[in-house]
């Protein structure tokens, strides 16, 4: 018995599912590859947009199911800021809704799905620094691969994180009483909201471990979103900071996130946070865009 | 062939126990001068002081009675500092491990426990940061000592020994789960958990009552009323310093520090 030649291999010409079980993309291709030589996937060039899309989907399932699977921190990431949104109403519930006359669920549970996006990126920073450190990055580098899709991938990623963190926290919240009195698209939007800014911070993150050592960055971005906590409106009411403070409480990102969602679930204003809290994010994308993929680059060619 | 008189040879030299911690104690304390981890541990300090204080003067003052904000919250926000230092301690040791430094030292001739504590005076020196951080912040948050210059320096070194206990866990943490990413936020939880849930920022009456056996008798707590008497106030209220006092805080640190010493002995011993 002599070796099946390449374009002789049955499989092939069957359809896109290989006996190994992989599936060949794109398959119109795939199945030219006997009549054409070697180059499988030669028509479309490792950089076209036709690539993105399938390259980016394969990475962020790669991602997702690290994270998946690496259980201590899966666990971490959805009950640190579950067990800090019960502290928090346990220590300052009371207090809060005596001021305002309203639960502090309606800040307290946005704010802690803030901190949830926040840690999270602080984790994927993390891991990202880890993979660069054991060749992971450089070894994708070498694919023939969509350039953007690694990093793409790892955002994208991100977002899914951040709704799943959301909804579990959501979950706890309704639990201790929190309710969305203003339906249900209302309620829609308020799960969306998390997610763009977190996604934003989750590229300031990783911008800062390509370019910081390991302790600074962790530390930096640890401080940074204890920070955007404790000086959010989230924390307690707007007037209950010294009033040379108040203007900065009021317009940072974490505060106009917090109040967009206290607008979609009680009720009151809602554009004006909303736009505040994009302009937010859409500045810290664009500040971070190319110093991130220079610096991606960078680790990627490392070593 | 060579003859006996040109193979090359080292007298092995004296190796001293305290020469090597002190250069193990250099090699951790020289690059937080180098990539910042000084400036963070500072800046930390400071982010807690502001991040308690600023938002919760007012909504705390009205409960608590007889004593400014600042003096009553003082004793939480160095605890808190001197914690984060322990996390640090924790990420540090964690690297160490997963980065096999720790394995290296075990095949030379070191002592087996020099590698822990020159981590653990790295720490001490950690903690000499945030206290004295968080003693210049809270002066400039009404902080001020009444109890003496004994009770100023029993302040002290009580922030020191509880900074000592808690690297120490924090050095165990990381070094038994060789994961920096994971240690962080493990030591985070509980820092805030018990920072917020304790006697630190309001009156043990203020929470609801199922809880309050829990936040009166949980170490933080107790920690805070030992450090509270020991700083004192204008008015005398936040209780004398007597034995009664500073025994329940002076029990939860030795009892800390007895679990995790045998602990550090049995992940040291483990092989890879």
């Amino acid at each position: 018995m002599s070796l099946v030649s390449q374009d002789r291999m049955p499989v092939l010409r069957n359809g896109p599912v290989l006996r190994n079980g992989f599936v060949g993309v794109p398959p119109d291709t795939f199945r030219n590859a006997g009549r054409h030589g070697r180059h499988r996937l030669r028509r479309h060039w490792e950089n076209s947009p036709r690539r993105l899309f399938s390259d980016t989907a394969v990475f962020t399932g790669r991602v997702l199911r690290r994270w998946r699977r690496d259980t201590s921190t899966l666990v971490e990431s959805l009950i640190m800021p579950v067990v800090l949104l019960v502290t928090l109403d346990i220590v300052l519930g009371d207090n809060v809704s005596q001021v305002t006359g309203h639960s502090a669920l309606y800040g307290s549970v946005p704010l802690m799905a803030m901190v949830g996006a926040m840690t999270g990126a602080m984790v994927s920073g993390i891991g990202l620094m880890r993979e660069r450190t054991d060749g992971v990055l450089s070894r994708l580098w070498v694919l023939p691969v969509h350039r953007a899709s690694g990093l793409l991938s790892r955002l994208l990623a991100d977002v899914v994180r951040i709704m799943i963190t959301t909804a579990v926290i959501l979950g706890v919240g309704l639990a201790l009483g929190f309710r969305f009195r203003q339906g249900i698209l209302h309620a829609a939007a308020w799960l969306f909201i998390p997610s763009v800014l977190g996604l934003a911070f989750t590229a300031a993150v990783i911008t800062l471990s390509l370019y910081a050592a390991n302790t600074v960055m962790v530390e930096l971005s640890e401080g940074i979103w204890a920070v955007l906590m404790f000086f959010s409106t989230g924390f307690v009411p707007l007037d209950q900071y010294p009033h040379w403070i108040q203007p900065v409480v009021k317009h940072q990102p974490v505060s106009c996130a917090v109040e967009a969602m206290r607008g979609l679930s009680l009720g009151g204003p809602v554009l004006a946070p909303t736009v505040e809290m994009l302009m937010w994010a859409v500045g810290i994308l664009a500040a971070c865009a190319i110093p991130l993929a220079i610096g991606y680059r960078r680790a990627s060619m490392r070593g | 062939m060579s003859s006996p008189a040109t193979v090359p040879f080292a007298v092995r030299p004296n190796t001293s126990t305290l020469q090597q911690w002190w250069v193990l104690t250099v090699r951790v304390i020289t690059p937080t001068l180098r990539n910042g981890e000084a400036l963070t541990q500072v800046a930390t300090s400071m982010m807690f002081t502001a991040g308690y204080y600023i938002p919760l003067k007012q909504i705390m003052s009205a409960f608590v009675v007889g004593m400014s904000y600042g003096q009553y919250l003082m004793p939480l926000i160095a605890l808190q500092a001197v914690a984060f230092a322990a996390v640090s301690a924790a990420f540090r040791s964690a690297s160490d491990s997963v980065q096999g430094i720790n394995r290296r030292f075990k095949a030379m001739e070191i002592g087996s426990l020099t590698p822990l504590a020159s981590r653990m005076s790295a720490s001490m020196y950690r903690c000499v940061i945030a206290l004295a951080t968080a003693l210049v912040c809270g002066h400039a948050i009404g902080f001020r000592f009444y109890g003496g210059w004994v009770h100023t320096v029993g302040f002290c070194v009580l922030m020191l020994l509880i900074g000592a206990a808690l690297s120490l866990l924090g050095d165990l943490i990381g070094a038994s789960n060789e994961n920096p990413e994971a240690t962080v936020p493990v030591m985070l939880v509980p820092q805030l958990f018990f920072g917020l849930l304790s006697v630190g920022l309001q009156p043990v009456e203020r929470f609801p009552e199922w809880i309050q056996p829990f936040v009166r008798n949980q170490p933080v707590s107790q920690f805070v009323y030992a450090l509270r008497a020991l700083a004192g106030d204008s008015a005398a209220s936040p209780g004398e310093v007597t034995w009664s006092n500073l025994s329940p805080a002076l029990a939860w640190m030795a009892g800390l520090m007895v679990i995790t010493v045998p602990m550090h002995a049995i992940v040291a011993a483990r092989r890879r």
